[in-house]
């Protein structure tokens, strides 16, 4: 076990948890819903874990499961509700959603512990089922990014007027997102629950929103190589800014506006745009149209993010 | 009585700082999270400002509508239209406009947090002492009265620019459609600099009005607001004058209403209780006109 | 095997265990210190810095840990940031070299470090945060009890004052506040015999209190009670004012710090409690004021340093009880110390109860610019 490893085990668990909290955000972005739920459903997963560890004394397994569950059912029935809304709009109606159960608990007595919140739990959870639990989210989000469910997710997206028209139930995959979304920011809330072993007022703020935007926006909204490339970066940036010191949030913010400037697909999508270009620096040949030999190690949504930067 | 007064100035701060984000956000499409950052920078300049020399408030309230309005400008130049620009789409816009705003809101208030070291500050050097007057068993501060007749001069002269003007004639037609409005040869960006411009300045004037209100504000008082406006604005239908003045005057009488029937434990969930309700029943909002983009 | 216990890759394997136990002290003592810097409670952070750094030069260039040996703190920011701290305080567990902690003062941070802390057997000493959840075991003390505990040396002010009724506006999002605004004030009340008219919960983003106030004061209360955090203070001050009030306000110690500076006038006649104030006539306190005033230019130290300088010097007692620099010494070390009499920045010969330092309190008044100390609590 590595010296490194031990003393920043925190923060590799707060990147596997962000890793969470920000697919969360990002799946139903890339359905073509803007929709900010999955900090509430966060919130959720967050104290559910808390009260079935201190009140049943579940083990770490069925607490994960159950506190995805409530938290994807709380957005299905979200869904049901706002799913009409689009763009602005909705992600206003998903922010009220998030603070709402801000305010629950904060006024939830002992089932929240108010300001305080609760602490003390501790279950059988382990670094192993930890890893394991985010490698298979990350593998099932994979398969949604390749092949035919990826193309008809990407034409829900750009548009669903057209997939409707071939046969795609648009409505059915809007609610999918809503419930997925649920599912992962509540399993994103359980795991920090577990790993931190309290919860509080910080696992339901505003700023979450703002953490799990800012992460997929800077490491690209189109691909879950993103989620994890801002995951990783914005857990370990605290650390590296710490020479920065007293300026930490300034040189933050500066980060974040220039990426919402200058990287429109974020990093993965500029990695992929530079991978591009060096392919074809290195293998200068005549090419009947960009983008249309086959290259089988390139997922399709990345594929679309550098057509995409092609395109400008 | 007195509760009405308490609705009338609370609800007068929410529309100074609403009218700018609603205007923004219904006409030229920026839902400008940099708002709240904007109304503190305001405020914070003008307590630096005093640190060197007495200043009497109506030239506080002068000096704050330029700062709000060139910080305003200056993230419309700076940010939003760089980001417009080099965007794949209008929706991928919209994302990232939002984004930018919450990076660029953290500049100044990182400034002002690290200067005050988080501590309250006020505006307090300027000498200015609210007198009160009662009217009938009911006290009224003059910057109670100040505050109502800034908000509702603001919100006539706005409502009576978009409504009669040819220029505000020309901004509305960019909330309902730009691309049509660009082929009838409205210039966006330069519409968008006014616009932009205009809600910085209210944002400032918003708060200088509220520090004096308060007595003392912190670097951190901007977010509060700001969803308190995002809710003003949901309700009362985005691009709709009248409609921002009914909402944030709801929004304030039901807080108020909420915090003396009950304990004042669910005041927050009053804002978030509206958005939501809006959105389900009358997305449009009250008075909102413009046809939400469904499904 | 819990991941809160420091699992290497799923299999069970102990922690660093600190510096080894044994014989004498090493020639360098390492102590973390974690602090929050950034954010929110900057202030009282940059403060506490200062007691921090004081007490360890003293304890340096007085040669207390014996010849040779000095007292090393190694200070980390927290940013304001719940991950922060926790990740920091493992990486001291974890860090052979480090001794005892110093915890952040900030309740939200502290509930995140304390579970580390019994976990890891991390001796760990907090200042300020007044929540639950802080001291939890064998390894936790905290300088002083929450204000809670100390609220009522305000007894003896409003027993003078002979008010019959109070009314309060208070912040139940913050758990010391809550602590005072539902427990503390309300069993002084009881005590004295006054009845509570109003009692009313304002949120984080209640900014304006003009309504709140009105519903207090529509219940004629004969004094009116703030508790308050940051500019809440200043700007309920006034508009209470504002709303024909003019009479004392019983508040509390985030008033101070020059808080209520920004409400002029208005906020003369603030009342609240101290776990400690530069004014105070205890001696040992007097000691502890001529010295950080040495330090620092003349100014006067706010209640952050008292408690950080005390905070490391109970380590350093510790540190010299145990003659190791290994931490379940040092945690044996500190509950012999516990047991004993304290004297310190914080007052003379104060006693522990379940490691928290205990205070009388100080009443402070607030007269529109300045703090003045009404009264220490008997002894």
């Amino acid at each position: 076990m590595s010296a490194f490893y031990a003393s920043n085990l925190v923060l590799v668990q707060a990147t596997l948890v962000a890793i969470l909290l920000a697919l969360s955000i990002q799946v139903p972005l890339r359905l073509g819903v803007f929709s900010l739920a999955g900090v509430g459903s966060y919130g959720i997963g967050a104290y559910v874990s808390a009260n079935l560890v201190l009140r049943e004394e579940m083990g770490a397994l069925p607490t994960m499961l159950v506190s995805g569950l409530v938290a994807a059912a709380v957005g299905l029935l979200l869904g049901v509700i706002i799913y009409r809304l689009a763009g602005l709009y909705l992600a206003m109606a998903t922010i009220a959603f998030d603070l709402t159960v801000g305010v629950v608990a904060l006024n939830g007595g002992d089932w929240t512990g108010g300001p305080v919140g609760l602490f003390g739990v501790f279950t059988n959870l382990t670094m192993g089922l930890l890893f394991g639990t985010v490698v298979l989210v990350l593998v099932l989000v994979h398969l949604t990014e390749v092949g035919r469910l990826s193309r008809r997710i990407t034409t829900v997206r750009e548009d669903p007027e057209l997939a409707a028209s071939m046969g795609v139930n648009v409505r059915a995959y809007r609610l999918t997102a809503f419930v997925v979304s649920g599912f992962l920011g509540g399993l994103a809330g359980c795991l920090n629950t577990l790993t931190r072993s309290a919860v509080g007022l910080q696992d339901v703020s505003f700023h979450l929103v703002v953490v799990a935007l800012t992460t997929i926006i800077v490491g690209g909204a189109l691909s879950w190589r993103g989620a994890v490339i801002g995951a990783v970066l914005f857990t370990w940036l605290p650390s590296v800014l710490e020479v920065v010191g007293e300026w930490q949030e300034f040189v933050y913010g500066l980060i974040v506006v220039l990426a919402a400037i200058f990287l429109p697909t974020g990093l993965y999508g500029l990695w992929c745009s530079v991978r591009r270009w060096l392919v074809d620096r290195m293998r200068p040949r005549p090419r009947p149209r960009p983008g249309s030999e086959p290259r089988p190690e390139a997922p399709s949504a990345a594929a679309a993010a550098e057509q995409e930067v092609a395109a400008r | 009585m007195q509760e009405l007064v308490a609705i009338a100035s609370l609800g007068s701060v929410y529309l100074l700082f609403a009218l700018g984000l609603s205007t923004a956000w219904g006409t030229i499409g920026i839902l400008n999270f940099a708002h709240g950052a904007i109304f503190v920078s305001a405020a914070y300049g003008c307590y630096e400002l005093l640190e060197v020399r007495q200043l009497p408030v109506p030239v506080l309230a002068v000096v704050a509508i330029l700062i709000g309005a060139t910080m305003s400008l200056l993230m419309q130049v700076l940010v939003f239209d760089q980001v417009r620009r080099r965007a794949t789409s209008e929706r991928a816009a919209e994302t990232r406009i939002l984004i930018g705003g919450i990076g660029v809101a953290m500049l100044p208030i990182a400034l002002a947090s690290h200067q005050t070291k988080n501590l309250a500050f006020g505006l307090s050097a300027s000498g200015f002492e609210a007198s009160i007057w009662t009217v009938g068993g009911v006290r009224v501060s003059s910057i109670q009265v100040a505050t109502v007749v800034c908000a509702a001069g603001a919100a006539a002269a706005l409502a009576w620019y978009l409504r009669r003007t040819r220029a505000g004639l020309a901004l509305r037609s960019l909330g309902v459609d730009d691309q049509v409005a660009a082929l009838m040869g409205i210039d966006r960006r330069r519409y968008a600099w006014a616009t932009m411009a205009v809600a910085g300045g209210l944002a400032g004037l918003a708060g200088v009005l509220l520090t004096l209100n308060l007595g003392a504000i912190s670097a951190e008082s901007g977010d509060a607001l700001l969803i308190k406006a995002f809710a003003c604005v949901v309700l009362g239908g985005v691009g709709s004058t009248v409609g921002v003045v009914v909402g944030c005057f709801t929004l304030a009488a039901s807080e108020v209403w909420v915090l003396t029937q009950t304990s004042g434990m669910w005041v927050e969930a009053v804002s978030f209780g509206i958005i939501f309700a809006v959105l389900l029943l009358r997305p449009q909002g009250i008075f909102g006109r413009q046809e939400v983009r469904r499904v | 095997m819990s991941v809160v216990v420091l699992a290497g890759c799923g299999s069970a394997g102990p922690a660093a265990s600190g510096p080894q136990g044994g014989d004498g002290l090493p020639d360098t003592v390492r102590l973390m210190v974690s602090v929050p810097l950034t954010g929110p409670a900057a202030f009282a952070g940059t403060e506490a810095e200062k007691g921090y750094e004081l007490a360890v030069e003293e304890i340096n260039e007085t040669g207390f840990l014996g010849e040779g040996v000095t007292l090393e703190i190694d200070v980390k920011d927290t940013q304001a940031s719940v991950q922060k701290a926790a990740s920091d305080f493992t990486a001291a567990v974890s860090d052979p070299e480090v001794s005892a902690v110093l915890g952040s003062l900030s309740s939200g941070e502290a509930v995140a470090q304390s579970p580390i802390a019994e976990n890891q057997k991390m001796p760990t000493v907090y200042i300020q945060a007044g929540s639950p959840g802080v001291v939890l075991g064998d390894y936790t003390y905290r300088f002083p009890t929450p204000m809670s505990a100390y609220y009522d040396v305000l007894s003896q002010y409003v027993e003078e004052q002979g008010w019959d009724s109070v009314g309060v506006v208070y912040a139940p999002w913050i758990p010391t506040l809550k602590d005072v605004g539902e427990v503390a004030l309300p069993a002084m009340a009881e005590e004295l015999g006054m009845e509570v008219t109003a009692s009313v919960a304002t949120q984080q983003t209640t900014q304006d209190f003009t309504a709140p106030i009105e519903q207090v004061l529509a219940t004629d209360p004969d004094v009116v009670s703030i508790i308050q955090a940051g500019p809440a203070n200043a700007t309920a001050m006034q508009q209470l004012r504002q709303a024909g009030y003019d009479g004392p306000v019983l508040g509390n110690s985030s008033a101070g710090a020059g808080t209520l500076a920004p409400a002029g006038a208005a906020g003369a006649g603030m009342v609240w409690p101290v776990d400690f104030a530069p004014g105070a006539d205890d001696p040992a306190s007097q000691e502890f004021v001529e010295l950080y005033r040495e330090a620092n230019d003349g100014e006067d130290p706010y209640p952050y340093a008292a408690e950080a300088y005390d905070a490391v010097w109970f380590v350093a007692r510790a540190l010299k009880e145990a003659d190791s620099a290994g931490r379940e010494e040092v945690k044996d070390a500190m509950a012999t110390i516990a047991a004993q009499p304290w004297t310190g920045a914080l007052g003379t010969d104060r006693e522990f109860e379940d490691n928290n330092l205990v205070v009388g309190g100080v009443a402070i008044e607030w007269d529109g610019s300045q703090e003045n100390v009404l009264y220490s609590a008997e002894r």
